[in-house]
């Protein structure tokens, strides 16, 4: 192996392992001796390059960390608190604004009622009440029926979107009719007819009170609506 | 709902306080390593020590990413240097220069300290292409090919700087040690 190679590798690197290189050092007490002043020169340089450290830095490097940390949980909370209280907005908006529609036709309510009276057992009731029982329970709605507007199957106290409300069923000239007395509120805008495809629906509005008639669409109940004008009467 | 939210809360903080440990860990055991890498490249302690703070603190927030724990300095010496790239983006330093700083005494004899003075002198004089490769070479025991990879060089030109590094390192002790015995002699 020539000089010049022999010192390129080693300048290189002086920890090298190369085969070729220690055979060559064995066989040369110079190269040996080139060898080991370098390798004294890397150590120098190793020993020389450990300038000091700062006493304290692993724990202003921990404390940098532990600031940054401590600032991204605040960034982090302070999101959750924005989206939770987004969440609370949205859900109080969308409460409101579900909730007033629906309550705000009496009519549609009124066909919502009767078709999801569960199996219909109201419409299917074939009772015959008189009109003194009857007279009993609406006077607590301050209603009377003066004289009877025709047979009443179903009679009873119902809740017509949380307002205590009369439900009866009462015989029209073309059969079955339900009649809601709901007292006036003004949650509940009346509305003088209505219908679904099924049923159809008018209301008599009394000074304290709507009476409301839904029957099968198609199925005037005029002479019943015309009785009930004429018989309902709501005390002052 | 209520329990598996909290277990879920549980190995959370589980995790963040495991990641603080290792986060910890590689802090007292490469802090010194890399806050004198950080020195030979920019020759100053102040700059050094931010880019090592920057340095640590990027690594904590990506410490996720490094899986095995031997790759641990290679790794940091990665984003260190990626750190010192960004410092010259924003601006460049008025870079001190090695002679004009004062370096704390070590207690080491005087002798020795003048030797040292003399080394650092010479290797902080190396232009950085030729002194980065050196001190990973010096100071981490990395071989040549590993050095190529850290620098991103081919390997033959990491031998050929290491070659020039030594070289003129030596030069410029025998020339010292020549002007030396002439005047002694």
């Amino acid at each position: 192996m020539d000089d010049l190679h022999f010192r390129r590798t080693l300048y290189a690197a002086p920890n090298c392992a190369d085969e070729e290189i220690t055979k060559a050092a064995a066989q040369d007490p110079s190269k040996q001796a080139f060898w080991q002043e370098l390798k004294q020169l890397d150590a120098n340089l190793k020993r020389a390059s450990k300038v000091p450290v700062p006493d304290d830095l692993a724990h202003r490097l921990i404390l940098k960390q532990s600031l940054e940390s401590h600032r991204l949980d605040k960034q982090r909370s302070r999101w959750y608190v924005a989206l939770a209280a987004s969440v609370a907005f949205v859900f109080g908006m969308s409460f409101t604004l579900f909730k007033q529609p629906s309550i705000t036709d009496l009519g549609e309510y009124a066909l919502a009622h009767v078709q999801n009276e569960g199996d219909g057992y109201a419409l299917l009731a074939n009772g015959d009440y008189s009109i003194e029982t009857v007279n009993v329970q609406l006077a607590s709605l301050g209603a009377q029926l003066e004289h009877s507007v025709g047979r009443i199957y179903y009679a009873n106290f119902c809740n017509f979107n949380d307002i205590r409300s009369f439900h009866m069923v009462v015989e029209g000239e073309n059969g079955k009719v339900s009649v809601f007395i709901v007292p006036r509120d003004a949650k509940l805008n009346p509305v003088d007819s209505f219908s679904d495809a099924k049923m159809a629906g008018q209301s008599i509005e009394a000074s304290k009170a709507s009476v409301i008639l839904v029957s099968d669409k198609g199925k005037s109940f005029d002479l019943l609506k015309r009785k009930l004008k004429q018989n309902m009467i709501f005390s002052a | 709902m209520f329990s598996r939210k909290q277990s879920a809360n549980d190995s959370v903080s589980e995790g963040m306080a495991n990641k603080q440990k290792r986060y910890e860990a590689l802090v007292h055991a490469l802090h010194s390593d890399i806050f004198r890498y950080a020195y030979w490249l920019v020759k100053d302690k102040a700059v050094a020590e931010d880019i090592v703070q920057e340095t640590f603190l990027r690594a904590w927030k990506s410490l996720d990413s490094l899986k095995d724990e031997k790759a641990a300095k290679s790794w940091l010496i990665t984003i260190l240097r990626r750190e010192n790239a960004r410092r010259f983006e924003r601006k460049q330093f008025d870079l001190v220069d090695m002679d004009d700083v004062p370096l704390a005494d070590e207690g080491l004899s005087n002798e020795t300290e003048i030797e040292h003075r003399e080394l650092r002198a010479l290797m902080a004089g190396l232009t950085e292409e030729y002194r980065e490769p050196l001190m990973l070479q010096i100071m981490f025991g990395y071989s040549g090919d590993e050095i190529a990879a850290l620098l991103d060089l081919n390997k033959n030109t990491v031998m050929t700087r290491l070659f020039r590094a030594r070289n003129q390192i030596k030069e410029a002790l025998d020339k010292a040690n020549d002007s030396r015995g002439i005047k002694n002699g």
